[in-house]
C-alpha cells in the first residue's frame, strides 16, 4: 500500500460480521465522512488535524452490514472537484472493492469513468448526511464507486434510509433496493440530449455513438430529445454551489478545530488570517464567488434557484416520453485533475452537473464509450427516486457487455 | 353583502348592542374551541371579537370560518351583543362586547406570515409578548405586514396628526405651502448630493435638494412673505444608525421679521405638536448663547434635563504649586469642573482613578482628569495634598460641595478641548448613574453661533453662507477677525437633540458677495454656483429669515420611539438599503448608455477598476478570508466570472418561484431527547481538536486590539 494515497489507514479493520450483506467487502471512504478516531480533514487545512468524535450514520450502517473499512483516501479540498484525487487508486490496486465518494459536481461518476468502474450518484435526499462534512448541501450526496453494479446495489441498500439524526431528510417513500432474482428485460427508450452533443468534439462524439450502439444492442431504443437550456445547468450549479459553499465554509473559524494562524492582534485578524491560510486557492476563488453572489448580487442566487425549478420541470417532461437519459460521463480534453480555475473545473464536470442540479439518480457505466483505449463513460439518468429501476437497467446493460466480452 | 354600511371594528361600543353590523378587515387572532370559533377582527380603527357558534351562525358559515387563518382579509355581518360576565377582555377597547357572526366572506387568503402581527391577546389577564428580536430587515422587507400592527398604524396616524397640526397652525398664521423642485442644482449644504443624470443633457446632472434653501429665499424676493413646506430632503452622508438618506423637514421662511417672531411662532407650534403625544412643553423656551452653552455644558446641543453644569475653576489656581495646573494656566489654559451631587458611594476611588481618569476621559480627548471626593467636610483625592488649604476651601465653595459629592475637573491649554471632554464626561456620568429624568422635555434655543469655523484649508460657514452676521463691517481677508463674528442663527434643541435650526438671512448683494469672498470663493465660482441667486438680490429683496425642523426626529421624540425608522412608512435600513424594494440596485448597460455615462471616465482609469479592488477587499472582509498579492489576480477573475454568471441567470430567471432544495423540506422536532450537555463536551473530548485552549475554554484572540 502506498501510504501517500491514504489520509487514514485502518490497520485493524473490524472482522466482517457473519451474514452482513457487505461481509467480506473492503470499503474505502473519504476523510470528509466521520469515522470515530480517524483523521477527518476533508482535504482542507480548515480541518487540520480534526479527529472525528462520532461515526457518521453511513459509517455505522456500513459497519453493521459487515463491511471492512480499510481507511480514507486523500481528497480534493472539501470534496470540490477531483484535484489531488487518490480515490480510484485504492480500487485500482485491488485494496478495496467499494469506495464512497461525495458527488457534488459528478466526482464519483467522472472518477469511475476515468478508471473504468461503475459510479453511482443516488437520488438526492435518500442517504443520511449526518456526519458528512459537506460544502454544497442542496446538491451534494454520497456516491458509490465499485467494480460491479451488484456491489453498488448492496451498498446503497445498506446505507440508504431514514435517519433520526438528519433533520433535512424528506418524508418520502424510499426506493426498494432488494435485489431482483433476475435482471429485468431491458426494454425502453433512452433519450439523447441534442444540445449536449454540441459540447463534444469529433472523437468524443464517435465514442459516444459507439456506446449508444451498445445500449441499443442491450435492448434500449435511442431517441433524440431537446433540452433547450442545457447550458444553464452549469451556470445554475456554479451560482448556487458557490453561495452555499461560502455559507457552509463560514463555520471554519480555527477556534474549535482546524488551522489557527500565528497569534493575531485581535479577533477579526485571527479570522482573516486563519481562514486566509486555511483555504487553497481554488476553494478561495469559489468562496469569493459565493461571497460576491451572496452579498453583492443576491437576486442572482434566487434567480438561479428559479431556473433550477424550470430545469427540473423540463427534464421531468422529457421523462414522460423516455425512460432514461443517456449522456457521456466526461470529455477527454477537460481533465478535472488538471483544472486550476473554477471555470475549468466546471467544464470538466459539464456532463455530470445536471443530475446534481435536479437531484436525479445517475449511473456511470464503464467500457461502452471507448475511444482508442480511453473511456468516456456513459451515464444513464432517471427520475428522482427511481434509483432501483435505474440500477437494474445498468446491471442488464453491463451483463450484456460481459456476455459480449466472453464471446 | 355590500361595503357601504360598513362599521369600524374599534368604534363599536355597548351602545351598539343589538345592532346588525357589517365589518371588514383582517383576522388578527383566532381561538378555536371545537364547536365555537372566536376571532379578533382588526381594521384600522381597532379590534372586535367575532364569534362563530352553531347556536347563532349557520353550519355553512361555521364551516367557512373553519378555513380562516391569521391575516385573511374578510367581510362579515353579525349582531353586536354584550359579553357574558367574566368573559370581557380588557386588552381591547371593545372588550365588553362581541359580534355573533351571521355571514362571512373570505375576500382574500393570506400566505404564512414571516412574523406574527397580532399585538392583542384574546384572553383577559394575558398579554402578547411581542418578540422584539424580529430582525429589523425582515420587518422592512415585509413592511406592508409590519405596518398592519396597531403600534405602527398608531405611529403613522399620529405622524399625520402632527403634520396636520403644523399645516393648520401655519395656515392660521398666514403661511402658504409652496412646492419647490426636486430636480435642482447642487446646493452648498456641506453634505454630498444625490445626483440624477439627465438624458436630455448628456453628462449633466441634477442634484436632489439637501434643503430648499435658495428657493425659499427666492420666494421671499418674490414677495410671498410667509412660506412653508413639508418637504423631502436628501443627503448622501456617512451612515449613522439614526439617519436616513432622505428625510422630511418642515421648511419655513418669512419676510419682515426678526428672531423674536421665529421664537414665538415655533414655541407655539412645538407646543401644539408635542400635545399630540400628550406632552406639555414648558413655554417660553430657555435661551442660551452658544458661548454660554459651551461654557456650561460643553455642547452646542445642551441637555438641560439634569444639572451638573460646568464651573470655571481657573482663577482658584492662579498661584497654585500643583505643577500640572500651573503649567496649563501659564500657557493661558482653562480649568473647568462639575459636581456630581451625592454620588461618592457609587463613584469609588477605584472607578474614578482606574476607569475614568485612565480609560474613559482620555477617550474623550483629554490628557487627564482630576477627581475629588467630598468627605467629612474635606476633599479626598490622590492629588489633593498638592493644593493649598485656601485652594481646597475655594473648590468647596465654587462647586457648592457637600459631603458625598464628587468633583471632577479637566484642565487643558485648549478651551475647546476642556469643554468637549468635560461635556462628554457629564453625559457619561449622567447616563451611568441614571441621573436623567424620564418623560421630561427641556427645550432650549441656542443662539449667537460663531459665523465661521476654522478648518485645515481656511474657514468655512458654520451654518451656510446666507446667514446674517452680527455686524457687517468686517474685513473678508482677516481670518482672525472673521473668527470673532457671530451669526444671527438659532438652533432648537430638546433634551440634547437638535430638532431644527435657522437664521436671519443676508438680503444685501454686496454683503453676500463679501461672505463668499471671506469663504475664499473666486468670482467665477460664485457666478457659476450662485449667480442666479446674487442677481435676485439686486431686485429689492426684503429682510427675511426662517427655520427648518426635522420632522422625523420630532415625531420620533414625541412618540418616544427607539429610532426614526419607526415613524417612517418605508424607511431605508441602517445601511441606506431598502430591503423591501431592494434599492439601490444595478441598472442595465442600456440605461447607462442612454444617459451617456458609459465613457464618462475619459482618459482616467476605467470606471470599475478601482471599485473592483474595493469590491475584492470588501468581500475578503465580509467572508473573513485574507488573500495575498499572488492570489489576488485569480480572485479578481473569479469574481468577474461570478458577475457574468449573475448576469446570465438574471437574464434567464423566468417567473418560477425559487427552488432552494429539490426535496420538500420537512420540519421536525427531535423526539424523546432532553436538552443536556453533550457527553463529548463533558468528557472534554471536544477540546481535543482545538488548536488552542486555556483552562476550560477555547482560546481566541482578544476582541479588540
Amino acid at each position: 500500500m502506498a501510504p501517500d494515497i491514504f489520509t487514514y489507514k485502518n490497520v485493524l479493520p473490524q472482522k466482517s460480521t457473519e451474514g452482513g450483506v457487505l461481509a467480506g467487502k473492503k470499503v474505502v471512504i473519504q476523510p470528509n465522512m466521520s469515522a470515530r478516531g480517524w483523521l477527518t480533514n476533508a482535504g482542507s487545512l480548515a480541518l487540520e488535524g480534526f479527529i472525528a468524535l462520532e461515526d457518521a450514520t453511513v459509517i455505522t450502517r456500513l459497519r453493521n452490514a459487515g463491511a471492512a473499512l480499510i481507511g480514507s483516501t486523500r481528497m480534493s479540498e472539501l470534496g470540490f472537484g477531483l484535484s489531488d484525487d487518490k480515490r480510484t487508486r485504492a480500487l485500482c490496486g485491488g485494496e478495496a472493492d467499494i469506495a464512497l465518494i461525495t458527488d457534488t459536481m459528478g466526482e464519483v461518476r467522472v472518477a469511475a469513468a476515468t478508471s473504468g468502474f461503475f459510479g453511482f450518484k443516488p437520488s438526492y435526499g435518500i442517504i443520511s448526511r449526518f456526519g458528512l462534512i459537506g460544502l454544497v448541501p442542496s446538491m451534494e450526496c454520497y456516491g458509490i464507486m465499485a467494480k460491479s453494479p451488484e456491489d453498488i446495489i448492496t451498498t446503497i441498500g445498506a446505507i440508504a434510509g431514514k435517519d433520526e439524526n438528519d433533520f433535512s431528510m424528506p418524508d418520502e417513500k424510499l426506493p426498494d433496493f432488494s435485489m431482483p432474482e433476475e435482471s429485468p428485460k431491458t426494454t425502453g427508450v433512452a433519450g439523447v440530449i441534442k444540445e449536449c452533443l454540441s459540447t463534444l468534439d469529433d472523437t468524443e462524439l464517435k465514442a459516444f455513438e459507439a456506446g449508444l450502439e451498445k445500449i441499443e444492442e442491450a435492448g434500449l431504443t435511442i431517441q433524440e430529445v431537446s433540452l433547450e437550456n442545457f447550458r444553464l445547468f452549469q451556470t445554475v450549479h456554479n451560482v448556487i454551489g458557490s453561495v452555499e459553499a461560502s455559507s457552509s465554509a463560514g463555520k471554519y473559524d480555527g477556534v474549535r478545530y482546524g488551522h489557527r494562524a500565528a497569534p493575531a492582534k485581535n479577533w477579526n485578524e485571527m479570522y482573516l488570517s486563519s481562514r486566509g491560510e486555511s483555504f487553497g486557492l481554488l476553494m478561495k476563488t469559489y468562496l469569493f464567488q459565493g461571497a460576491y453572489l451572496q452579498f453583492e448580487n443576491y437576486p442572482a442566487f434566487e434567480n438561479a434557484c428559479r431556473i433550477r425549478r424550470r430545469l427540473i420541470r423540463d427534464t421531468e417532461k422529457l421523462f414522460e416520453h423516455i425512460d432514461v437519459l443517456a449522456l457521456p460521463t466526461r470529455r477527454l480534453h477537460h481533465d478535472p485533475v488538471r483544472a486550476a480555475t473554477i471555470g475549468e473545473t466546471y467544464d470538466a464536470f459539464l456532463l455530470t452537473l445536471p443530475a446534481n442540479v435536479t437531484g436525479q439518480p445517475s449511473l456511470q457505466i464503464p467500457s461502452l464509450c471507448l475511444n482508442s483505449g480511453a473511456d468516456l463513460g456513459l451515464q444513464i439518468i432517471s427520475p428522482r427516486l427511481s434509483d432501483a429501476r435505474l440500477l437494474a437497467t445498468g446491471m442488464r446493460i453491463s451483463s450484456i457487455i460481459h456476455g459480449a466480452k466472453e464471446t | 353583502m355590500t361595503y357601504h354600511n360598513r362599521s369600524n371594528c374599534g368604534q363599536l361600543s355597548l351602545s351598539d348592542v343589538g345592532r346588525e353590523v357589517s365589518l371588514a378587515g383582517w383576522v388578527d387572532a383566532l381561538r378555536d374551541h371545537g364547536e365555537v370559533l372566536f376571532i379578533h377582527l382588526r381594521d384600522r380603527s381597532g379590534i372586535i371579537q367575532v364569534v362563530f357558534s352553531p347556536e347563532s351562525t349557520s353550519r355553512e358559515i361555521c364551516d367557512r370560518a373553519g378555513l380562516l387563518k391569521n391575516e385573511f382579509c374578510v367581510f362579515l355581518t353579525g349582531r353586536v351583543v354584550k359579553r357574558a360576565k367574566g368573559t370581557e377582555n380588557p386588552n381591547i377597547i371593545t372588550g365588553d362586547i362581541e359580534v355573533l357572526a351571521r355571514d362571512l366572506a373570505i375576500l382574500k387568503k393570506s400566505s404564512t406570515l414571516p412574523f406574527p402581527i397580532s399585538e392583542k391577546s384574546m384572553v383577559a389577564g394575558t398579554a402578547i409578548k411581542r418578540d422584539e428580536s424580529i430582525a429589523e430587515d425582515l420587518r422592512l422587507q415585509y413592511r406592508y405586514l409590519d405596518l398592519r400592527r396597531p403600534t405602527m398604524q398608531d405611529h403613522l396616524i399620529k405622524r399625520h396628526r402632527i403634520l396636520k397640526v403644523v399645516r393648520d397652525f401655519l395656515d392660521e398664521q398666514g403661511f402658504i405651502e409652496i412646492e419647490t423642485p426636486m430636480l435642482t442644482k447642487s446646493t452648498p449644504e456641506g453634505a454630498r448630493d444625490y445626483l440624477v443624470p439627465s438624458r436630455h443633457h448628456p453628462k449633466q446632472f441634477y442634484a436632489l435638494p439637501q434643503s430648499p434653501q435658495l428657493f425659499k429665499q427666492l420666494l421671499m424676493v418674490s414677495g410671498m412673505e410667509r412660506y412653508f413646506q413639508i418637504v423631502r430632503c436628501f443627503r448622501d452622508e456617512d451612515l449613522r444608525p439614526n439617519r436616513q438618506p432622505e428625510f422630511t423637514q418642515l421648511d419655513l421662511e418669512a419676510s419682515f421679521i426678526d428672531e423674536e417672531f421665529i421664537y414665538e411662532l415655533f414655541e407655539e407650534l412645538s407646543a401644539r405638536m408635542f400635545e399630540i403625544g400628550g406632552i406639555n412643553l414648558p413655554c417660553p423656551f430657555q435661551r442660551m448663547s452658544w458661548q454660554e452653552a459651551m461654557n456650561s455644558t460643553g455642547s452646542d446641543r445642551p441637555d438641560l434635563r439634569f444639572g451638573m453644569t460646568f464651573r470655571d475653576a481657573a482663577d482658584i489656581f492662579i498661584d497654585t504649586k500643583y505643577g500640572i495646573f500651573k503649567q496649563i494656566l501659564k500657557r493661558g489654559g482653562c480649568i473647568k469642573g462639575i459636581n456630581v451631587k451625592g454620588q461618592s458611594d457609587r463613584l469609588s476611588k477605584n472607578i474614578l482613578q482606574n476607569e475614568y481618569a485612565k480609560e474613559i476621559v482620555p477617550g474623550f480627548g483629554a490628557k487627564g482628569m482630576t477627581w475629588m471626593r467630598v468627605l467629612d467636610g474635606g476633599l479626598e483625592s490622590n492629588i489633593v495634598q498638592f493644593f493649598s488649604e485656601n485652594e481646597r476651601n475655594e473648590i468647596l465653595k465654587r462647586f457648592d460641595a457637600e459631603n458625598g459629592d464628587v468633583i471632577l475637573m479637566i484642565a487643558d491649554q485648549s478651551w475647546a478641548l476642556v469643554c468637549s471632554a468635560l461635556g462628554q464626561l457629564r453625559l457619561h456620568i449622567a447616563e451611568r448613574l441614571n441621573m436623567i429624568p424620564k418623560d421630561v422635555f427641556f427645550p432650549v434655543w441656542v443662539t449667537d453661533f460663531p459665523l465661521f469655523e476654522e478648518t485645515e484649508d481656511g474657514i468655512t460657514s458654520n451654518h451656510h453662507p446666507f446667514t446674517m452676521p452680527d455686524r457687517t463691517d468686517f474685513d473678508p481677508g482677516n481670518t482672525g477677525e472673521l473668527l470673532t463674528l457671530r451669526s444671527r442663527a438659532y438652533d432648537l434643541v430638546v433634551n440634547g437633540e437638535e430638532l431644527g435650526g435657522g437664521s436671519i438671512r443676508i438680503n444685501d448683494r454686496d454683503l453676500q458677495n463679501k461672505m463668499f469672498q471671506a469663504l475664499g470663493l473666486s468670482e467665477t465660482d460664485v457666478e457659476e454656483k450662485f449667480g442666479f441667486f446674487i442677481r435676485a438680490l439686486e431686485y429689492g429683496p426684503p429682510p427675511h429669515g426662517g427655520i427648518a425642523l426635522g420632522i422625523d426626529r420630532v415625531v420620533a421624540m414625541i412618540l418616544g420611539t427607539s429610532s426614526i425608522r419607526e415613524v417612517i412608512a418605508f424607511p431605508k435600513n441602517r445601511s441606506a438599503f431598502c430591503p423591501l424594494t431592494q434599492a439601490p440596485s444595478p441598472v442595465v448597460l442600456k440605461q447607462l448608455a442612454e444617459l451617456g455615462l458609459l465613457d464618462m471616465g475619459g482618459t482616467q482609469a476605467l470606471p470599475g477598476s478601482k471599485e473592483q479592488q474595493d469590491l475584492i477587499d470588501s468581500l475578503s472582509w465580509v467572508s473573513r478570508i485574507n488573500i495575498n498579492a499572488t492570489e489576488r489576480p485569480a480572485v479578481i477573475v473569479a469574481v468577474q466570472d461570478a458577475a457574468a454568471l449573475a448576469e446570465i441567470v438574471n437574464r434567464h430567471s423566468g417567473e418560477d418561484e425559487p427552488l432552494f432544495s429539490v426535496v420538500t423540506i420537512a420540519n421536525r422536532t427531535r423526539t424523546g431527547t432532553e436538552a443536556r450537555t453533550s457527553l463529548l463536551a463533558e468528557k472534554g473530548e471536544l477540546f481535543k481538536n482545538a488548536p488552542a485552549i486555556k483552562g476550560g475554554y477555547f482560546k481566541v484572540a482578544s476582541i479588540l486590539e
